[in-house]
């Protein structure tokens, strides 16, 4: 190296630079510091240092030298666009984006000063400015990978998927090694509901850049999409080696936790999400849902305002949320002016309007059939979620204005959406549930262990979705001396974590029963706020209804049934919040129907009659008082006149029948399905003989 | 026990090198086929060194698709990717060396695009060497293969030792001292990153041969030194360098080749480092000459070994020098060697002039010395 005395400035400099490209930082930290020895505040040199300290990851000393180095005088634009992207990087937003600005005012022909600012802008969420900004710096070099990724970004951003998957494809088309390309790429697939697709580009972003973060996020993505939460954790898993404390795993880990009903677990780390995140809408978002999920109204809807706040694209669905929980809680008036002011703030939301649609009935001139008809005609430009939820919104709209082959036309389409997410095969159900009628033969049954539980507790309320099981824990929840505690997956929970049911249900002993029995009374528990009776009705549990005496002798089973057309109709114009794979298909609906029916009858046939009740959905509408009598002297209670004022029950209800049991019975659910005879023929070929 | 008490207990039995301990300790756990994660990963740190490399592998790449992010993982896998001799996805996970927890440092962060392999006609691709010298002597082949190959100009930077022997090799453009400032260039590449570049295949070994030269003075000189010495001159090597991560596994004392002595030759120490005053202290009926004092650089240990007959040394820098000047080396190497080595086989891809012997249990050299010594009496009575 030359002695300080003859070193020439820009000789220096010049050695300095080529050190640093030939990744000789030691060598180029020596000129720089030697430059600044004789010059000290010397921007090139400081500049030098700025992008020598952001290689290593010091970003904070970086931005120092480069707000120095940009202090000079005769500093270039290219400075203030480094700085501008280094403030970026560390979230200083409008320090990046009035160094930006400054970039390209003193020299407009800079195409990364174009590039920093438009990415700044995209992140400030102002995506016009950022497309015109990496429009012209596209146009200046189309070669540059870089440049059509960040487009992409702002286009899906924007909802111009087209677009995006157009800037995508000429990104890796330039540099098919381009890890983020990829994984963001995945991302646009999976809103467009082209799974398969976007889990091999994620995959293929985490082979090629084993830490991108983004790559498994989008991956636990596009298997929540799906409805595969088990891969979701195995994702996530993935990540957690390495970035265990990523705020944006945590949500995701809360997401599929709280799916799988891992309620405790998805509390944990949500709240974890919210403690790292204290910003992010996104958190606060997630945390309300999983308070939802436990029943913590309150809590909720305090974590959805929060969430509504924040700056984020997630407003829309934290308001959206805040009034479906309402809803739910009965305070119709406060969900309604929540639902009032997402409309207000997102009139273009397909979640808010297809909730309003929802709960009024649709009258001439709605205006809520614009948008959602614009939202379809913009196809795959459009979330698949979205255009699912259009297209329900849609058909319960025309429904309501009685023009059913419109009706129809958009029920089909979304059920066939629906239906393409997962799989559902009509011959393992049969398999199956012939499996558990098989294992429960008559004959065995009675032998079969018992356990030792005495409460009177539970009350089961079993059936189809839609058959009237809400209606009926509506009713018997009225009563001074009834919880209901809504749908819940306890039950399946006990069994799962048992055994692999029904198979070994013959050599289960009179101890593994009492377990069993008393891990559900532990939960149900929980939630009886000094009842005598919880009501859990969850549909479903009619799988498990031979099992119940076996661990809980003294539990009580309704069977809510209901005409088996209307119901499978009902099922079919509805988009279940939760996995009722069986019901977006007309045909699969009525196998699924019919199965039902066959297990249901061998239930019948061997459970004691003390202990089971069948209520018909027709006879409650024909005769409330009747059947609620009927009901509660089931249940071994004295008669409560409340049970008829069931409408104003006030406790939150959790199905997708939420808006219809505070409404008094209507009789035009009864028999319903004859005006819709000529679109239902999949559905009564496959009910067969007798669906009438 | 718990997992937690499991894996404690493995990972100390680990760290005494109780590996079939370990093993048996562990294998119970995870007998169904599923178990935590990091017992897997400790039966694997057990049972490679007993030799169970295929299974090794299996649960390696297990662990890989369950924690693609887990970069020391990665490395592990290479390692026994190589040895196995599966250079296609060896190269490619051998890519993550620098992303260790103490290798990162050392990541060189060159502000130029790393060459792919790609035809770059008219660019400059500058080729730099790493930390080894017994990698640098290993892979310097690979620059003229990379110059033909890209169809540019290639720049090889080279640590200042081993620069006069680059400079005799050619195959390159310009020629610069690590550290120094190389010319313009349009990308560049590691040296160990050349094999991943260009898809080097096993079958590719071991290129044209002899591709290091010693230098005709210093030749003239050591040809005279060593002048009248009875035939044949046996150069030796006991120990590779004291901070290699494997070096206890590798390096021998001198007082163990004592078997060696048998055979009528003459032995000349080459040994440099620490472990070169060993030379000193006489092993019995063993005659030694030390050269450690007169050797000042790789140009004359090239020299030395150019006039010897044969060397014999442990798994350590000058194998490579010889191996890449064509002289006729045996190697002494570990039950589990370096992956250079693979498994098995006593002859090596990458010098076809030398020959391997193994350890046939671990930690046993006695077997490989007196293997070596047999071996040396026919050599010397044939030289005789």
């Amino acid at each position: 190296m030359p002695t300080q005395s003859d070193l020439n400035i820009e000789a220096a400099l010049q050695r300095a630079h080529a050190h640093w490209n030939a990744g000789q930082a030691d060598q180029a930290e020596q000129y720089c510091q030697r430059v600044l020895a004789i010059w000290p505040g010397q921007a090139d040199a400081l500049h030098l240092m700025g992008l020598i300290a952001h290689a290593y990851g010091n970003t904070d000393i970086a931005i120092a030298h480069l707000r120095q180095a940009c202090l000079a005088p005769r500093a270039p634009a290219v400075y203030a666009s480094n700085l501008a992207e280094m403030c970026r990087q560390k979230g200083l937003l409008d320090e990046a984006e009035t160094m930006a600005r400054r970039a390209i005012a003193m020299d407009d022909a800079l195409v990364m000063g174009w590039n920093n600012l438009g990415i700044i802008l995209q992140e400030c969420g102002k995506f016009e400015e950022s497309a015109a900004c990496l429009e012209r710096v596209v146009a200046f070099q189309p070669d540059w990978a870089q440049a059509q990724n960040n487009l992409a970004n702002t286009y899906r951003r924007l909802g111009r998927f087209d677009k995006a998957a157009q800037h995508y494809r000429r990104a890796l088309a330039l540099a098919p090694d381009y890890a983020e390309a990829h994984s963001n790429f995945a991302f646009l697939l999976s809103s467009q509901g082209r799974h398969d697709e976007a889990a091999t580009e994620a995959r293929l972003a985490i082979d090629l850049n084993p830490r991108l973060v983004d790559a498994y996020l989008n991956l636990a993505e596009v298997e929540l999409s799906r409805y595969r939460y088990e891969d979701v954790l195995r994702v996530l898993d993935m990540l957690r080696v390495f970035a265990p404390q990523h705020p944006a795993a945590l949500m995701a880990y809360a997401k599929a936790l709280r799916h799988l009903e891992r309620l405790e677990e998805a509390l944990d780390f949500a709240s974890k999400a919210v403690l790292y995140a204290p910003q992010s809408a996104e958190a606060h978002n997630t945390l309300a849902t999983v308070l939802q999920s436990l029943g913590r109204t309150e809590d909720a809807l305090i974590a959805f305002e929060r969430a509504e706040t924040l700056p984020g694209a997630v407003a829309e669905e934290a308001a959206t949320g805040r009034a479906a929980l309402l809803m739910e809680a009965g305070r119709k008036d406060e969900a309604m002016a929540a639902l009032s002011h997402a409309i207000a703030h997102f009139p273009n939301s397909v979640q808010t309007l297809s909730m309003l649609t929802d709960l009024q009935t649709c009258k001439p001139g709605q205006p809520v059939l614009a948008p959602l008809e614009a939202c379809l005609a913009e196809g795959e430009r459009r979330p698949l979620g979205d255009r699912v939820k259009a297209h329900f919104a849609l058909a319960k709209a025309y429904m309501d204005l009685q023009e059913p082959a419109k009706a129809f036309a958009y029920l089909d389409e979304g059920n066939r959406l629906q239906r393409g997410l997962f799989d559902y095969s009509s011959a393992a159900t049969k398999e199956k549930f012939g499996n558990v009628i098989e294992r429960f033969g008559q004959a065995k049954y009675k032998a079969f262990a018992r356990s030792t539980i005495a409460s009177e507790l539970p009350v089961f309320v079993i059936g189809m979705p839609r058959s009237g099981t809400t209606l009926i824990e509506q009713i018997l929840s009225s009563h001074t001396q009834v919880t209901g505690a809504g749908e819940l997956s306890a039950l399946r929970l006990v069994v799962e974590r048992s055994m692999n049911f029904p198979y070994g249900i013959e050599v289960i002993d009179g101890a593994e029963t009492t377990r069993m029995g008393q891990a559900y009374l532990n939960e149900i528990t929980k939630l009886a706020q000094g009842s005598v009776r919880v009501v859990d009705k969850m549909p479903g549990n009619f799988i498990y209804a031979g099992l119940i005496p076996m661990l809980l002798p003294k539990a009580r089973i309704i069977h809510a049934r209901r005409n088996a057309v209307d119901t499978c109709l009902s099922c079919y114009t509805k988009l279940f919040s939760g996995e009722q794979r069986f019901a977006y298909s007309q045909t699969e609906l009525g196998e699924f129907y019919r199965l039902y029916e066959k297990l249901m009858a061998h239930w019948r046939a061997i459970l004691p009659p003390e202990r089971f009740l069948e209520i018909d959905y027709e006879e409650i509408v024909d005769d409330v008082e009747q059947q609620a009598r009927r009901m509660i002297e089931f249940m071994g209670l004295p008669w409560d006149a409340a049970c008829l004022e069931f409408q104003t029950n006030s406790r939150v209800v959790r199905t997708a029948s939420v808006n219809q049991v505070r409404q008094p019975l209507y009789k035009s659910s009864k028999g319903r399905w004859k005006a819709y005879e000529s679109w239902l023929g999949p559905l009564l070929d496959a009910l067969g003989k007798g669906a009438a | 026990m718990t997992g937690a008490g499991v894996g404690r207990q493995a990972q100390s039995l680990l760290n005494d090198r109780r590996y079939e301990e370990a093993e048996a300790l562990l294998r119970p756990h995870l007998a169904t086929g599923s178990g935590p994660l990091v017992l897997w990963r400790q039966l694997a740190t057990a049972i490679r060194p007993q030799g169970q490399i295929d299974e090794t592998r299996r649960i390696q790449e297990m662990l890989v698709s369950h924690m693609p992010g887990d970069y020391a993982l990665r490395f592990d896998l290479a390692e026994t990717l190589l040895l196995s001799g599966d250079f296609e996805r060896g190269w490619r996970e051998y890519r993550y060396r620098y992303s260790l927890p103490h290798t990162e440092r050392i990541d060189r962060k060159v502000q130029r695009p790393r060459w792919d392999g790609r035809e770059i006609a008219k660019q400059t691709l500058l080729i730099h060497d790493e930390q080894g010298f017994g990698d640098t002597f290993q892979f310097m082949r690979l620059v003229p293969w990379a110059r033909e190959r890209s169809r540019g100009r290639v720049v090889l930077e080279i640590n200042s030792e081993a620069l006069p022997l680059a400079r005799r090799m050619g195959g390159f453009d310009d020629i610069v001292a690590h550290g120094s400032l190389p010319p313009a260039f349009d990308c560049h590449c590691e040296m160990m990153s050349l094999p991943m570049a260009m898809g080097l295949k096993l079958s590719d070994l071991p290129g044209a041969m002899p591709y290091l030269t010693a230098d005709p003075q210093r030749l003239a000189l050591w040809r005279e030194r060593l002048q009248g010495l009875p035939r044949p001159l046996v150069a030796l090597v006991w120990a590779g360098r004291p901070t290699h991560p494997n070096d206890a596994n590798r390096s021998m004392r001198l007082t163990q080749f004592a078997p060696l002595a048998e055979a009528q030759a003459t032995f000349l120490a080459v040994q440099k480092g620490p472990a070169e005053a060993e030379a000193a202290t006489a092993t019995a009926g063993m005659k030694v000459m030390c050269l450690a004092k007169e050797i000042r650089d790789f140009e004359d240990t090239a020299a030395i070994l150019t006039v010897a007959d044969l060397l014999i040394s442990v798994d350590s820098s000058p194998v490579h020098l010889a191996g890449a000047l064509g002289r006729p080396v045996w190697v002494m190497l570990p039950f589990i060697p370096d992956w250079r080595w693979l498994m098995s086989r006593h002859d090596t891809p990458w010098y076809p002039s030398t020959r391997l012997f193994r350890q046939a249990r671990r930690g046993d050299w006695e077997g490989v010395i007196q293997a070596v010594a047999n071996k040396l009496k026919i050599f010397a009575s044939a030289h005789n």
